[in-house]
């Protein structure tokens, strides 16, 4: 019996198939009733949970396979969204869902396939089976993995791509549009906390305005409205100067409400550094001061000690003027002395 | 660094024009014939700046040698017509304050105004005087100033310091060399002493 469905042509064998278990059963069950011992008991019962098990395997297998085949259907999916990503249109919820349900799926495919070969393990060990299903069963596990392997590193080749498109359009945004967009998502995660702290403009009104004035596109369409607000009106030449001017001025309300905030914040670093280093400064004054306080402990030892050595010698010397003011009779001795000899050279000579 | 008008406004929504609560104007630099038109034109543009900034916003726009300032908080505008060199931040402190002001002073009677108001307010026109000076307005301004010039005293004091230093290293030097001349002296004067005691 064959039938040709599709491209591959099949006998279907099932009904065989069918009786040939009715019969096994047959068999296995009227030997049980036959033979009362337990091994015999124990051996169809081992064949038949050895049939069971295989089966389980079987069921497992399938499932996996089942999974990683919807997995791949959902990847390609992904990459297809991915590659069509353009400027404005871009399905970031949808993507990053997908991404999500197959990262997920892939978690619990990695799970599974993890246990389908400690199954196998087990099966292996606890004997009893041919070895023709052993290499059968570890020949399935490795299929499973391999394709499973296949489908994460197709994953991953998914993600990259779609990073490169971002940046690739972030790039083009950024040449079309002036530097609005570029602020686009900065000024919103920054302005809140600086709001909050300033103290002048704690009015709740700015975050609409700010959540509501985001991306290019959103002040693009201020540029339209605006636009016909002021054709409709009579117009000077200074005014239409100025509502260009106005007009230019609008796509730029939101950096400079953050380059308010910045440069206030500037200023406050500037005023912190510059009074850190005033203290080191102040710090190395002082350092200055104490290293010049030991020099001048210095000259005045010296000044003491000049001005002993100067008493001293002054003691000396008023000693030696009392000894030399006061010894008139020493002179007189002295005197004497010089008389006597002047007499015997006088004597001498004459 | 000049400024040449603040102005407080009134704008409500955007279909309405801006209703002027109190204006303050230095046209004294232009001519004498020049000055009303120069009024008119500050009125009107600072009409027009205040129409287009969105409640709560802060906005600068340049309109040929100007930069006009505007804040808009909860229906309360204040404008500000600066030169370019005055800071920005300065401008917007400045206008923060006058608003704040006008707040306190008048409360909420602003909200029922519907005509332009032509009394003047005297804290608008010596605000206009005393701000002239950046600085005054803006007091992270004024902190900057007062510790750059600390910071130079200061450089003028190290500088100094150095050179007490160096006097006295000269001074310890001198001291050294006196002593060492008076120990001289006193040896000396200790020999003549005990020398000539025979005779």
């Amino acid at each position: 019996m064959s039938a040709a469905l599709g491209k591959t042509s099949y006998r279907d064998r099932t009904p065989e198939f069918l009786s040939v278990a009715e019969r096994l059963k047959k068999s296995i069950s009227s030997g049980s009733n036959a033979d009362v011992s337990s091994s015999s008991s124990g051996k169809p019962d081992g064949t038949r949970s050895a049939v069971a098990v295989q089966s389980e395997f079987n069921k497992r297998a399938s499932k996996i396979g089942f999974g990683i085949h919807q997995t791949s259907q959902k990847l390609s999916k992904l990459a297809k969204l991915a590659k069509r990503t353009s400027v404005f249109d871009d399905p970031t919820m949808e993507i990053q869902e997908l991404t999500a349900v197959i990262k997920q799926d892939i978690t619990a495919l990695n799970a599974a396939v993890v246990d389908l070969q400690l199954v196998c393990n087990s099966q292996n060990e606890s004997g009893n089976i041919s070895t023709d299903t052993t290499t059968h069963s570890t020949t399935v596990v490795d299929n499973l993995k391999n394709r499973l392997m296949g489908a994460t590193k197709e994953f991953k080749e998914v993600l990259t791509m779609r990073t490169e498109n971002l940046k690739v359009h972030e790039n083009r945004r950024q040449l079309f549009s002036s530097s609005a967009s570029k602020d686009a998502a900065n000024p919103f995660v920054r302005q809140r906390p600086l709001a909050s702290r300033s103290t002048a403009s704690a009015s709740p009104a700015p975050p609409p305005p700010w959540a509501n004035g985001s991306a290019s596109s959103s002040s693009s369409q201020l540029f339209p409205s605006r636009q016909s607000d002021v054709e409709s009106q009579p117009l000077l030449p200074q005014q239409q100067q100025q509502r260009q001017q106005q007009q230019q001025q609008q796509q730029q309300m939101v950096p400079l409400q953050d380059s308010y905030m910045q440069s206030r914040a500037e200023a406050l670093h500037n005023v912190e550094s510059t009074i850190h280093e005033l203290s080191s400064i102040f710090t190395q004054l002082a350092t200055m001061v104490s290293q010049q306080g030991e020099l001048a402990i210095r000259i005045d030892e010296n000044m003491d000690d000049t001005l002993t050595n100067v008493e001293g010698a002054q003691g000396q010397l008023v000693r030696y003027l009392n000894s030399i003011s006061s010894n008139r009779w020493l002179m007189i001795k002295i005197f004497f002395v010089l008389v006597v000899f002047l007499m015997i050279f006088l004597f001498f000579v004459a | 660094m000049k400024i040449t008008a603040l102005l407080v406004l009134k704008c409500d929504s955007d279909s309405s024009d801006p209703i002027i609560l109190a204006n303050a104007s230095d046209v004294t630099h232009f001519g004498y014939f020049q000055r009303p038109s120069i009024r008119q034109f500050i009125v009107f543009v600072g009409r027009t700046v205040a129409k287009r900034t969105p409640s709560g916003q802060r906005q600068s726009v340049q309109h040929e040698e100007y930069k006009v300032h505007a804040y808009n908080r909860n229906g309360l505008c204040a404008v500000g017509f600066m030169d370019d060199h005055y800071p920005v931040r300065s401008s917007f402190s400045l206008l923060n304050q006058v608003v704040d002001e006008y707040q306190k002073n008048f409360g909420e009677s602003w909200r029922t105004a519907q005509t332009d108001s032509t009394e003047t307010w005297q804290y608008l026109n010596d605000a206009l005087v005393r701000f002239q000076d950046p600085a005054e307005a803006d007091k992270l301004l004024k902190i900057q100033r007062d510790l750059d010039e600390t910071k130079i005293v200061l450089h003028k004091t190290i500088d100094s310091v150095l050179a007490r230093g160096e006097k006295l290293d000269s001074l310890v030097e001198k001291s050294s060399d006196l002593s060492a001349a008076s120990q001289m002296f006193y040896k000396q004067a200790k020999k003549t002493n005990s020398c000539c005691t025979i005779l």
